[in-house]
């Protein structure tokens, strides 16, 4: 840096007068060298690269023959452009990558790999819907062993197309393997007969069904900072609490705006919607009611 | 490996050799024209234009500055390398199925099919270095008393010519005074490719009964056996690890029968002493004709009945590889 840069007070000025875009080259102490480069990035902006680089000299000897045949010039029927007349053309491409893994087990490792595509082979003929002819066994009719000895699957079934139309009736009206859907199954009966929800289910049920087994608020217009423990503080005092539930936003994880409560008795269920509905409750008036729609 | 692919012939490759020093890699095919490579980069150097058939074989001497092709057009000529110049043709009866200068460069062996009548042999000839015009005289002709010979080399110190037959068997010429010293059953097909070990001690044979082996010239003793599951067209030696590469591949008529996946294309490496398959390298689309391996043992070249010739250079891990026993 020239004593007249250093003068200048506005450090704009100074990057303004500088040669641009220039290469300034460093010799340093050590023998390396540092390249001072400024100019334009592709954005446009002016930006200074500084690299430092220490250049090595590596001797490669090649043999003397070689390096003579390496100036050997082109001959043959060559065009101008270098390919060869006589047979259309030259060309030396770079393949793709080919693996070479040498290994003293590559021969067992080779072996596996087409055990495994074998087994990978019979496996998807298994798994596709292969129905024997003759004896209605898991493969192709051709390949059955009582091909010979019957004619077809009535035979051994013991019935003409009639047994089988009446063995597929038998399946839509359930069989073992039909689908039946939850409200017709065994168990769910007493769910559609009773008139009394909570009363009615067992202890086997789903978990979701259980939540109707104790008397249940719905406490709305409660603040976003809720949190569980404010609304069974806020709750306890009215009696045993079963369940509190705060919804909450997925996303950010504060309130929605409400909760439910489930006490174990519905007395003091009642005593709670008494005292929450319009309390006051983090600047905001609450209200409360059942949950299902005034039961 | 990424290999260079080298499209310079139309039809299928029949050879292909470095040279000495291992820079260049000359490959000949049934197209007509001889091809010379430089192998580490696969640039095209020229081609050597004048035969009228399809070429067998090609070999340059241990100074690369001739190349000798054999062709079916029933000539062996020799080329000046570096400049592609036509120094002289020998007329032969019969083609000519393969070359080779001998350990000393003062000699060339010939080996020509048996057709139309002619007996096969093996032509050895004079090679003059100092003028272009050679002999058209043949120093010795050696016939075969059974099987045609398919194949030939030099032994140690060119004391004796090694030839393979196609009833699978080997003989051993004390050429000079034309007598077979030893005769051999090597295999149960025709040998298809001999090359020998750089001191000529020892060689390795393939055949199409999907063998290959290795065997002591003085002797003709096998020492070792490398089984496959497809016929062989070619067996090389690679000079850093003791390891043996085939290639082959089902019969070029066979192929259209065949899917890609079991025509066995690939080559395959085996353990040289241990005869072990240790690995294989897909790429062709046909059975490889010919492979060679760069005299330093830094990569290898294989020529398939595609039309390709594929130059592979050894990754690290190549080198790394140690067989443990």
């Amino acid at each position: 840096m020239s004593s007249a840069e250093l003068s200048k007070t506005n450090w704009a000025d100074d990057v303004e007068d500088q040669e641009f875009p220039s290469v300034e080259v460093i010799t340093n102490a050590d023998g390396t060298k540092t390249v001072i480069e400024n100019r334009l990035n592709e954005d446009g902006k002016r930006v200074r690269v500084t690299r430092k680089i220490q250049e090595k000299i590596v001797q490669e000897h090649v043999n003397r023959a070689v390096a003579e045949r390496k100036k050997w010039a082109k001959f043959g029927e060559l065009r101008s452009d270098g390919t060869m007349k006589a047979n259309g053309g030259v060309a030396t491409t770079i393949g793709e990558v080919v693996e070479l893994r040498l290994s003293q087990y590559a021969a067992q490792m080779k072996q596996q790999e087409i055990d495994a595509a074998e087994q990978e082979k019979a496996a998807a003929v298994k798994s596709s819907k292969i129905l024997c002819r003759v004896c209605r066994g898991e493969h192709f009719t051709a390949k059955c062993p009582y091909k010979d000895t019957m004619t077809s699957a009535e035979d051994i079934l013991g019935g003409g197309p009639v047994t089988a139309a009446a063995a597929s009736a038998d399946d839509s009206k359930g069989g073992p393997n039909a689908y039946v859907p939850p409200h017709m199954r065994a168990g769910a009966k007493s769910f559609g007969a009773g008139g009394g929800r909570a009363g009615s289910l067992g202890a086997g049920d789903a978990r979701g069904d259980r939540r109707d087994e104790h008397p249940t608020i719905r406490i709305t217009n409660l603040s976003e900072d809720t949190l569980e423990a404010d609304v069974n503080q806020l709750c306890r005092p009215f009696g045993p609490l079963a369940r509190v539930f705060v919804a909450t936003d997925r996303s950010t994880g504060y309130c929605k705006g409400f909760a439910f409560v489930s006490y174990y008795d519905h007395d003091s269920a009642e005593k709670a919607i008494g005292k929450l509905n319009g309390h006051g409750f983090d600047n905001l008036i609450l209200s409360a009611d059942w949950a299902n729609g005034g039961k | 490996m990424r290999p260079l692919l080298l499209q310079g012939h139309e039809r299928p490759l029949t050879q292909i050799k470095y040279n000495r020093d291992g820079d260049l890699l000359m490959t000949v095919s049934k197209d007509k024209v001889a091809n010379l490579w430089y192998s580490h980069n696969g640039e095209h150097i020229g081609c050597y234009i004048g035969h009228l058939g399809a070429l067998w074989t090609i070999d340059c001497n241990k100074t690369s500055t001739l190349v000798i092709t054999g062709a079916a057009d029933n000539t062996a000529r020799l080329w000046h390398a570096e400049t592609g110049r036509m120094l002289h043709t020998w007329d032969l009866p019969t083609a000519v199925k393969r070359v080779e200068f001998s350990h000393d460069d003062q000699y060339v062996l010939m080996v020509t099919e048996e057709r139309m009548g002619h007996k096969s042999g093996i032509y050895v000839f004079a090679i003059d270095i100092s003028r272009p015009e050679q002999s058209n005289e043949p120093v010795v002709i050696l016939r075969a008393s059974g099987a045609k010979p398919t194949v030939a080399a030099w032994s140690f110190l060119d004391k004796f010519i090694v030839s393979g037959h196609e009833d699978g068997t080997l003989s051993l010429y004390d050429w000079r005074n034309e007598e077979v010293v030893q005769t051999a059953k090597a295999h149960e097909g025709i040998i298809t490719d001999m090359q020998m070990w750089k001191d000529g001690t020892y060689f390795i044979t393939s055949s199409r009964d999907m063998t290959a082996r290795l065997f002591e010239t003085a002797t003709l003793e096998a020492m070792k056996e490398y089984k496959t599951d497809a016929p062989l067209n070619t067996a090389t030696m690679t000079p850093t690890q003791d390891l043996v590469i085939l290639g082959g591949g089902q019969a070029a008529s066979e192929v259209t029968t065949t899917s890609s996946r079991q025509g066995k294309f690939e080559s395959r490496f085996f353990h040289k002493i241990f005869e072990d398959e240790v690995g294989r390298s897909r790429g062709h689309f046909g059975p490889i004709n010919t492979l060679a391996v760069q005299p330093d043992g830094k990569g290898f070249a294989s020529g398939g009945e595609d039309g390709l010739v594929r130059v592979h250079h050894f990754d690290p891990e190549y080198f790394k590889f140690k067989y443990d026993y």
